[in-house]
């Protein structure tokens, strides 16, 4: 349905990979990009720095942990962005905490996604994100600039 | 568990899509305790626990609420705005289900705070697909937001 | 030696091996406004065998002044000094915190004032005409006075393992849980991609490396659930207990429709009296209810389960009992279930990590209650714990009666520190 385009943001490589590959293998958005700090989300979302010639995402998938701004930081400037405000963002991460997950939702998180701890799991949960944001749902339409 | 205490809220006065949802969700095996709201003051009494919802509790919040734009009394997009700019209902995931094809109304839907939108599609086979795929995602991968934290904790980092 | 630093902990000679027969010299402090008198004293002692250093004070003032310099193992005080009395000394003696033993030596001193004296604190009472009585009162004191700073300074020591101990527990706890935490996350990318080589490369390697792989995956996933029975372990000893009075009744509800499951496939029966209402952190206390409900169904024997769950009112406590038919427990066992990862059979045999009674003890313990399970010669175990009963023994809710109760309101969140909290 959407030929959409998806920033994943994790600070550990192997989650990214893995992630990455699913979502590929699943052939929903068009383009996964990659960023591995807060600051660098950030950056990317705005065009700023090494970004200018960055795509904005349909779709942010954001980890909690991150180096430099962690992932609340990113929710909340995104969710308070009124350019950025629209996209949806899914949280994704391996905490369970209900604080962590309450702050989430409080600061406008979409969705909250638990990052399982086996592969069987992962890719269940993977594919139903794609699933669902890209073949089901309806995500703004980007303005191309 | 008292009768008010719904899974899923359905918000939707068009009989037709009410049917076709229902339908779909049972056919998923995902209607065990569905609530239905016929226009946005009803609803709007569910959210704030009000009216014919006074012995309702803030604290037993839905998984998950599927909102049609088009209302009587309230629309739709008023009924989002007052949910999702009151912190005690701002956590509950509330999906747009709707027949408009407004990129207006999408755009609003999702500033305003809405976790998802979705267009009904008008195919049949398509309309289960998703309900099966939205109840999935939803009510099962999607982690809702701890119950009885309407208190804004300060933020770890 | 200086006075200054004596402030705050009672000083013990015992250190200093004081009387006068053990090579140090007996360091004497008179207060005595006779020359005569304290002559006396002096050669009393001497004549009884002590090596003794002396100081001699008359004015309450200079008694201070020299307990800056010289302390003494003992004072010897005549009752009436002209502006001030012996007994003042001894104030002087407690304000500055010491543990000095005095003896009045006095000229006249009626019985009744005498008695009074050693109501406040003086050791004893030696009149002027019976001197040679003082060496013995001496030697008395001083031993007492050796007995008391040993008793002191064996609680001090005992305070301060005690502070250790609970020190080093605390440590430990907190280890246990952030390395469970932390290890979480390495642990998930070994566990995941050790899966995905099985999947992706499985028949493409040779069979061995297929094997090993199957063996890596194993071992992982089995470590993934260690580590988390290791958190969930320690995370029942972090959690702040929200207590609140709680229906046992409607939490034994809810564990029956958690364990519904189980249950049914089992064909278990599960009986309950009324039970009361208790003063507890309602989650904890259902873990602990639906752990040994759940152990019960699990360690069945080869008839369908019985269980039963009750609760007696003792004087001080609630005692509960949850009776099973089951396979029962060696009594060499009994207290061995409930240490962590101690397990009586094998995985084959029964699952599990042996986590669940290690859980239940350690909230048991934290409500101030015992756990401690008993079992017939013939199978069948009791489990018994205990929790502190409700002040009000009248309250009607205690007797097991449906009661208004707060419902499932009791059940407060209790947050755990977020991930990002701890690994930092």
């Amino acid at each position: 349905m959407n030929p959409a385009e998806v920033l994943l943001v994790d600070d550990n490589p192997a989650d990214l990979d893995l992630a990455r590959d699913l979502l590929i293998a699943n052939e929903h958005p068009r383009q996964v990009s990659a960023v591995t700090d807060g600051e660098d989300a950030v950056a990317f979302l705005r065009r700023e720095g090494r970004y200018t010639s960055a795509q904005r995402p349909d779709l942010i998938i954001l980890d909690l942990n991150l180096p430099r701004k962690n992932g609340w930081q990113v929710l909340e400037e995104v969710k308070s962005d009124p350019k950025l405000r629209s996209t949806p963002v899914v949280i994704f991460s391996t905490s369970e905490a209900p604080r962590d997950i309450g702050n989430c939702y409080r600061l406008g998180a979409n969705s909250y996604v638990r990052k399982p701890g086996n592969l069987q799991d992962y890719m269940a949960v993977i594919q139903s994100i794609g699933q669902f944001w890209f073949q089901n749902a309806c995500l703004p339409r980007r303005e191309e600039q | 568990m008292k009768a008010f205490d719904a899974e899923i809220l359905l918000i939707e006065d068009n009989q037709d899509d009410l049917d076709l949802t229902l339908h779909a969700l049972k056919r998923e095996n995902l209607a065990n305790n569905i609530l239905i709201a016929r226009d946005g003051e009803e609803a709007l009494d569910f959210f704030f626990c009000r009216g014919s919802y006074a012995e309702r509790n803030f604290d037993t919040p839905p998984r998950l609420v599927l909102l049609d734009l088009k209302l009587p009394k309230v629309n739709g997009i008023e009924v989002l705005q007052q949910v999702k700019s009151d912190p005690r209902t701002k956590s509950i995931p509330v999906v747009v289900l709707t027949s408009s094809k407004e990129e207006l109304d999408l755009v609003r839907s999702y500033n305003l705070g809405a976790n998802s939108y979705i267009q009904k599609p008008v195919n049949f086979t398509e309309f289960r697909q998703t309900v099966k795929h939205l109840g999935l995602y939803w009510l099962v991968v999607n982690q809702p937001a701890p119950q009885g934290t309407c208190e804004p904790a300060g933020q770890e980092s | 030696m200086t006075g200054e630093i004596m402030t705050s902990e009672i000083m013990s000679p015992v250190e200093r091996p004081s009387s006068g027969d053990r090579g140090e010299p007996l360091r004497v402090l008179l207060v005595e406004d006779n020359a005569a008198d304290s002559e006396l004293v002096l050669r009393e002692l001497k004549r009884a065998g002590f090596d003794v250093t002396s100081e001699l004070v008359q004015a309450a003032e200079e008694f201070r002044l020299i307990l800056e310099k010289f302390v003494p193992d003992i004072v010897l005080a005549d009752y009436n000094l002209g502006q001030w009395r012996g007994m003042e000394a001894l104030e002087i003696i407690r304000n500055k915190a010491l543990d000095i033993p005095l003896i009045l030596v006095s000229g006249a001193l009626g019985e009744v004032t005498a008695v009074e004296c050693i109501k406040q604190g003086v050791t004893d009472y030696v009149l002027k005409d019976s001197l040679p009585r003082l060496p013995v009162s001496i030697r008395r004191a001083l031993r007492e006075q050796r007995l008391r700073a040993q008793r002191k300074q064996a609680e001090n020591e005992l305070a301060l393992k005690v502070e250790e101990l609970a020190r080093s527990n605390r440590d430990l706890e907190q280890f246990a849980y952030v390395a469970s935490h932390d290890l979480q996350e390495p642990l998930r990318m070994v566990a995941m991609y050790t899966q995905l080589l099985a999947e992706r490369y499985r028949g493409k390697l040779d069979e061995q490396a297929d094997k090993y792989i199957h063996y890596a995956v194993d071992g992982a996933l089995r470590m993934q659930t260690l580590v988390q029975d290791l958190l969930a372990f320690s995370r029942a000893g972090r959690e702040g207990t929200k207590m609140s009075q709680v229906d046992c009744n409607l939490v034994m509800r809810q564990i029956l429709k958690n364990l519904e499951a189980a249950i049914r496939e089992k064909n278990a029966v599960i009986k309950h009296d009324a039970l009361p209402t208790v003063l507890a952190n309602s989650s904890q206390l259902q873990q602990v209810l639906q752990n040994l409900v759940n152990n019960a169904i699990k360690f069945h024997g080869s008839k369908a389960p019985e269980i039963e769950v009750r609760a007696e009112r003792t004087e001080m406590e609630w005692e509960f009992f949850v009776s099973d038919n089951g396979i029962g427990i060696a009594p060499e066992h009994a207290d061995r279930i409930f240490v962590i990862f101690q397990r009586l059979h094998t995985r084959e045999e029964y699952p599990g990590n042996g986590i669940g009674l290690s859980i239940c003890k350690k909230i048991v313990e934290r409500h101030g209650g015992r756990i401690w399970a008993e079992s017939g010669a013939h199978g069948g175990t009791t489990f018994h714990f205990t929790l502190p009963a409700l002040e009000d023994k009248g309250n009607p809710a205690n007797r097991g009666a449906e009661q208004k109760n707060p419902e499932t309101k009791d059940e407060e969140q209790t947050y755990e520190p977020s991930g990002s909290l701890v690994s930092r």
